[in-house]
């Protein structure tokens, strides 16, 4: 019975810890919902009032209506699938190699990788944008992608090696005396034993590819190459900005990055690591 | 560049085993590895070289000029003049104070209450998915318009923060004129940066929680240890390097702080809150001084990688005790 | 260089039409070099402004102006691209540098001395014929902007400046007339003071904000050939504009947001809650008030005048064609039609002031509100046009501030903003 309540309480007080916390993190969130409702709002409103006086959808009208807003949607996922996809796949092989192989020369490169996390990129966007110029890559979509990946492989790289000095390295061994080469440890040991911290590769790189503004903005001119960050940069005017409007484009454009956070979130379930340690 | 090696070395591998039927199967294994390895590093470098290495090392050449945008006009060699500057112009050197500051106040903050979310829905707990989503949402709210809304919460009026501070805890007698003031309108910006980095570090420690074997934790409950002493004896080892990995990447990230304080304050009022990149950009980008802007940039940069090298090799001595 | 001198040819021969057709009584210039130069003209202009994505602006420009000019000569396609205003100038820099400019920009009225001083503009004065007839109409304190040594580099495309916007109840209250000079302004302090109002509200220090007190004291910035700023900046007249404000700041007529705290009251929301007197603004102010305070109602005056008058500080943006522009008559062409009377109307419509003066007595038919911004332009003055300017703007701000925080008097200030300035105009000549 005593056992039974003392379990009780600190439930609630999980709860409550949680949803004070949730509170806090999600006010000024709300405070974007709510002016996304409210119409022509040139200025914020109160922030102590998060319930539209007039609640209207023709904001979000608007935007949807917005002469491209799909292609430009979809211009975005493009960019970011195919981005996502080289970021994870090249990073963790980089960051295989440096967490468990030994060559020449890793210890320099490994240095350039932690350089490369250091650098501001804003500084770098000249000269990026002649190299793209060079190589024929300035105002087209696919184009973008050379220039997504190489930007986050230092950051995924020094992420994930740290994730894979983690894994016991009995286990490599117990495959390597079966005869595993490089190749088979990384697929078939590394890689499904890394999948929380593969799926924090993958949210972070679609969230970074996905809202990418910058860059974007800088080598594409067509209106038709655009991507969506650049349409809602849009809607902020010179001498005043129809907030309702921002926050409402803002909110469609988090929902793709909302969907692979929930996907792979999934990965982070314990137990999902323990069950393959048994084998 | 010179870079401090501590911080460069590499984790150890499995081939420095010590008992001796490993020995045997690493020697043999490494023999293959480096074959293998320039095949795992190759392509991802080859487009990080491209894409990221060679433009910096144009962008440390023009820190050595005089440098003019346009490409049919000289640009002359000038050697250290800008980082000579760097170092005797005030404004920087606050400026390299205000990131640091800056640091100091978001990344323990982003640690502890990343940290004590992730440990709170590592375990089974019904709306568990709800509230990893709640805690994310600020991490994919674009910084354009949370820095716009920071700074509205915190405007000297009846802004939120005033509302809460003044009304609600009676911390202050008046309303506070927060962007008025250095710290105070840093600490706007740097309460700006915890909110939006939790979730960001939470995901991260997730992640790694999520590797603790559950029979680990079950043995130390039967052994009967509480809650608090599994998390140190059986969680804190299994999520060190992550521990390790989300500090520098917090750490660079917080001297990198950019687009909040360009957004909010814009570094001023006068150049009281810039920090290194609104300055490098103020002079980059609006007075076309390129030279000056990289030799910010590269300074920063080796300041940032001598202080997380000390960081990391202190953080390693302390593992290996 | 071979086809820039062709292209020099063919626009010598559409500039005697279009001066044919000045002298002729008609003074709808481009309908008749568009008749006759049809032909010869085509290809596309790619055309760069930040007109915002929602704005009637952009459907003016898209749905009414592109499309006439597109009918007038059907071989052109006119491509605009909108780009945000805050990343335009980084944009047009890293363009620059990569040499893959635009035809056309609109381009912020500050950056044309400094794109023209990077050698990426087509000097207009010299290389366009007409240059002088559109010259001649537009006002002249929003041409001086496109001068950079010299040779004008751009054309004004529309314009703005900062009139004394107040809040009338408060006068009406206190019983006091609407200043009309800086002395009226500072004697009405203590009054609204009274009421709970500060007089005045400004919300920045440098040359945007302050020039128009300067300039009315009779100061100024530079010389006229922008080359020296010390017995200019920190002349009599200078400080004593700048003085009038410090005073006003130090008897608590003005709030403290002037020392840059970005949190602070806005002027526009400060003055339509009843908190700021008066203020200094622009047109585009109005759709705001009336869009987030619609039952309040703004008045509008001259900029309070001083010993020099009364004059405000130009605004806006002008059009300028790229050096490395391959199709240079076409889009010569495209800037003569957003010069004519039917473009600058059509803009007008939707809040951008036209440019040529004739039509300062039309506006008010659009906008009743235009009248005091049209007057106020006949005086208006441009910032000085100098690569340097956003250096010199920055230095500026922290001097004048420097005087408001009463680490400095005025004087020192700006004796010292004066000396740091003719360093960097040094730079430049």
């Amino acid at each position: 019975m005593t056992r039974a309540w003392r379990k009780t309480v600190l439930y609630g007080l999980r709860y409550l810890l949680l949803g004070l916390a949730a509170f806090v993190m999600v006010y000024p969130f709300l405070f974007m919902v709510s002016t996304s409702f409210k119409s022509r709002s040139l200025a914020l409103g109160d922030p102590t009032s998060l319930w539209p006086s007039d609640p209207t959808l023709e904001n979000y009208i608007q935007v949807l209506g917005t002469e491209n807003f799909a292609r430009y949607f979809l211009n975005s996922a493009g960019v970011a699938v195919v981005s996502t996809a080289l970021i994870v796949l090249l990073s963790s092989m980089m960051a295989y190699a440096f967490a468990r192989l030994e060559f020449r020369g890793k210890r320099t490169l490994f240095t350039l990788i932690i350089v490369g996390l250091t650098i501001p990129t804003m500084m770098l966007i000249i000269p990026q944008f002649l190299l793209a110029r060079d190589l024929h890559l300035l105002n087209s979509l696919p184009g973008l992608v050379p220039f997504y990946v190489g930007t986050a492989l230092a950051f995924n790289t020094f992420l994930l090696s740290g994730f894979f000095q983690q894994i016991p390295r009995e286990l490599d061994e117990a495959m390597m005396i079966d005869g595993a080469g490089p190749w088979r440890r990384f697929w078939d040991l590394i890689m499904p034993l890394s999948k929380p911290a593969v799926g924090t590769v993958i949210i972070f790189s679609f969230l970074g590819t996905w809202d990418e503004f910058a860059w974007a903005l800088t080598v594409l001119n067509d209106v038709d190459n655009r991507t969506l960050p650049i349409a809602i940069a849009l809607f902020q005017g010179q001498h005043s900005t129809s907030w309702g409007l921002v926050f409402a484009a803002s909110l469609i454009a988090i929902v793709p990055v909302l969907i692979v956070y929930i996907l792979f979130q999934r990965n982070f379930v314990a137990g999902l690591t323990t069950g393959a340690l048994k084998h | 560049m010179s870079t401090p090696q501590s911080l460069a070395a590499p984790p150890r591998t499995a081939g420095s085993g010590s008992r001796r039927s490993r020995h045997h199967v690493a020697a043999a294994g490494r023999r293959r590895d480096t074959f293998a390895a320039y095949t795992f590093i190759l392509p991802g470098f080859a487009i990080y070289a491209l894409v990221m290495l060679y433009p910096a090392i144009q962008t440390l050449l023009l820190s050595f000029r005089d440098w003019n945008i346009a490409p049919d006009q000289p640009s002359p060699w000038v050697g250290l003049d800008n980082y000579i500057r760097a170092f005797g112009d005030p404004v920087f050197v606050d400026s390299l104070v205000n990131s640091a500051a800056y640091t100091a106040f978001t990344v323990p903050l982003q640690m502890i209450v990343g940290l004590s979310l992730a440990v709170l829905l590592d375990a089974k707990l019904p709306g568990r998915v709800a509230f990893r989503v709640l805690f994310y949402l600020p991490v994919v709210t674009s910084w354009v318009v949370v820095s716009l809304l920071f700074q509205y919460i915190f405007s000297s009026g009846d802004g939120l923060a005033n509302h809460v501070v003044v009304d609600m805890l009676g911390l202050a007698p008046e309303n506070v004129s927060w962007f008025q003031e250095r710290w105070s309108g840093l600490f706007a910006i740097a309460v700006l940066g915890v909110w939006k980095g939790i979730g960001w570090s939470m995901l991260i420690f997730l992640a790694a929680l999520t590797a603790v074997p559950e029979a680990l934790k079950e043995a130390a409950q039967l052994d009967g240890a509480n809650a608090l002493q599994r998390f140190r004896h059986v969680s804190m080892p299994a999520i060190r390097s992550a521990l390790s990995v989300v500090f520098i990447l917090l750490f660079i990230g917080g001297f990198n702080v950019f687009i909040s304080v360009l957004l909010m304050t814009g570094g001023g009022p006068g150049n009281a809150t810039q920090v290194p990149l609104t300055y490098m950009y103020q002079q980059a980008f609006k007075f076309l001084d390129f030279g000056y802007g990289s030799a910010i940039s590269f300074t920063l940069t080796l300041v940032v990688l001598a202080a997380s090298a000390l960081q990391y090799s202190w953080s390693r001595k302390r593992m290996a005790d | 260089m071979k086809i820039w001198k062709s292209g020099v040819a063919v626009t010598a021969a559409l500039a005697s039409l279009t001066l044919a057709a000045c002298s002729s009584s008609t003074p709808e210039v481009t309908q008749v070099t568009g008749g006759d130069g049809a032909a010869e003209l085509a290809g596309t202009v790619t055309y760069w402004h930040a007109y915002s994505a929602d704005s009637p602006e952009v459907a003016t420009l898209e749905g009414t102006i592109i499309p006439a000019f597109e009918k007038l000569h059907p071989g052109v396609t006119v491509k605009d691209v909108p780009i945000p205003y805050d990343e335009l100038h980084q944009k047009l820099i890293t363009a620059a540098a990569g040499e893959q400019l635009p035809d056309l920009v609109r381009a912020d009225i500050g950056w044309v001395p400094e794109l023209a001083n990077l050698g990426v503009l087509d000097p207009l004065s010299t290389s366009m014929p007409d240059f002088q007839t559109y010259a001649d109409q537009v006002y002249p304190g929003t041409l001086a902007t496109n001068l950079w040594k010299g040779t004008y580099y751009g054309l004004p495309l529309d314009t703005n400046t900062r009139v004394l916007l107040y809040n009338a109840s408060f006068f009406e209250q206190a019983d006091i007339a609407i200043p009309t000079t800086v002395d009226e302004l500072m004697a009405a302090g203590p009054a609204l003071k009274e009421a709970s109002a500060y007089a005045f509200a400004d919300n920045g220090a440098g040359g945007w904000n302050m020039l128009p007190w300067i300039w009315s004291a009779g100061g100024d910035i530079t010389d006229t050939d922008v080359t020296v700023a010390t017995g200019y900046l920190n002349s009599a007249e200078s400080v004593q504009g700048i003085q009038n404000l410090v005073d006003m700041y130090n008897a608590g007529y003005m709030p403290d947001i002037i020392l840059g705290d970005s949190g602070g009251l806005q002027t526009s929301d400060g003055l339509a809650t009843d908190k700021y007197a008066t203020i200094l603004d622009g047109p585009w102010m109005y759709p705001i008030f009336a869009g987030q305070y619609p039952d309040f109602t703004v008045s509008a005056s001259q900029v309070p005048a001083g010993a020099g008058g009364s004059v405000s500080v130009v605004g806006g943006e002008d059009i300028v064609m790229t050096k490395s522009s391959s199709n240079k008559d076409a889009a010569m062409e495209f800037m003569r039609y957003l010069l004519s009377e039917e473009a600058q109307l059509a803009m007008a419509e939707v809040g951008q002031m036209p440019v040529l003066s004739d039509l300062g007595p039309q506006l008010t038919s659009i906008n009743a509100y235009y009248a005091q911004f049209v007057e106020q332009l006949q005086t208006a003055k441009p910032r000085p046009p100098t690569p340097a300017w956003s250096q010199i703007d920055s230095i500026m701000q922290d001097a004048i501030r420097s005087a408001f925080r009463g680490d400095k008097t005025v004087q020192e200030a700006l004796d010292e903003a004066a000396s740091q300035a003719d360093a960097l105009l040094a730079e430049f000549n």
